[in-house]
């Protein structure tokens, strides 16, 4: 097993404790997505204060709901399609507050140089998820890229803990520069070689 | 005719085009990559407006210049 692979066996056992509860509650995964957002912008307000810690702690809190409505609508056999549309959308609403949360702070601190920094993190990270989207409207899978989702909240929350959030803005902002990149060269390269089959 | 690519090449090109799913062992090497950065990389040298501290490198560079 891996370091990484180790790291989320662990993480899974009180994971799997909340989604029994979850599921013996019934309570409905669009629902905890709603309060993972909710949750997501007090960490948002941390941030933007400087309590780095705290907002630490609070994302752990939201990130857990976030994570666990996928499994709790599958437990309870209310996996829908809006279900999936409703969590992409209120992701990109925690990923941005998250990133205004920084750029408010670093604004009040007269930063205009992190206030770049994090604006930018922000804006390839939300064309990280619409690339994808956009490429899986045209291409089967579009699954490339280091910097995703979970990464950039496990970084966030690295960030937080630890006081190391502008090595983390940089790292998200380096590494979603790449990501977009390696989605538009697949998918490039994945219509060219469709568009060369057709004429074959 | 294609050239074939030399191994740091190859290495670098599959570190920016990244293909490898999580829990692999390029995953944990790319992980570890990011950890050394974000801790061990000096606040001071990124200007980080609210870190405090030099972190561990700029730790040991002190000690030296002792």
């Amino acid at each position: 097993m891996t370091f990484t692979g180790l790291i989320g066996w662990i993480c899974m056992f009180p994971l799997r404790a909340i989604i029994r509860t979850c599921v013996r509650l019934q309570i409905h995964p669009n629902v905890l997505t709603f309060v993972g957002v909710l949750i997501n912008f007090a960490a948002a307000t941390a941030l933007a204060l400087g309590r780095f810690v705290t907002a630490g702690v609070i994302m752990v809190i939201a990130n857990i709901f976030d994570f666990i409505d996928g499994k709790v609508a599958v437990e309870l056999g209310a996996v829908s399609k809006f279900g999936g549309f409703w969590d992409s959308v209120i992701d990109r609403f925690s990923d941005i507050a998250l990133f205004i949360g920084l750029i408010y702070l670093y604004s009040e601190l007269r930063r205009t140089d992190y206030v770049m920094v994090a604006s930018l993190a922000m804006m390839f990270a939300i064309m990280t998820s619409y690339t994808r989207a956009r490429a899986e409207s045209l291409i089967r899978k579009c699954k490339v890229g280091f910097m995703e989702r979970p990464e950039r909240i496990v970084l966030f929350m690295i960030g937080a803990f630890t006081n190391r959030m502008a090595a983390v803005l940089w790292v998200i902002l380096v590494l979603s520069v790449f990501t977009v990149a390696d989605r538009i060269i697949l998918t490039y390269r994945e219509l060219r070689t469709a568009g060369r089959e057709a004429v074959a | 005719m294609k050239r074939a690519a030399t191994v740091p090449g190859r290495v670098l090109w599959h570190a920016f085009f990244w293909t490898y799913e999580r829990a692999s062992w390029q995953y944990d090497v790319m992980v570890i990559a990011i950890l050394a950065f974000v801790w061990l990389v000096p606040p001071g040298w990124l200007g980080d407006p609210v870190a405090h501290g030099s972190g561990p490198i700029g730790w040991l560079i002190a000690l030296l210049r002792r």
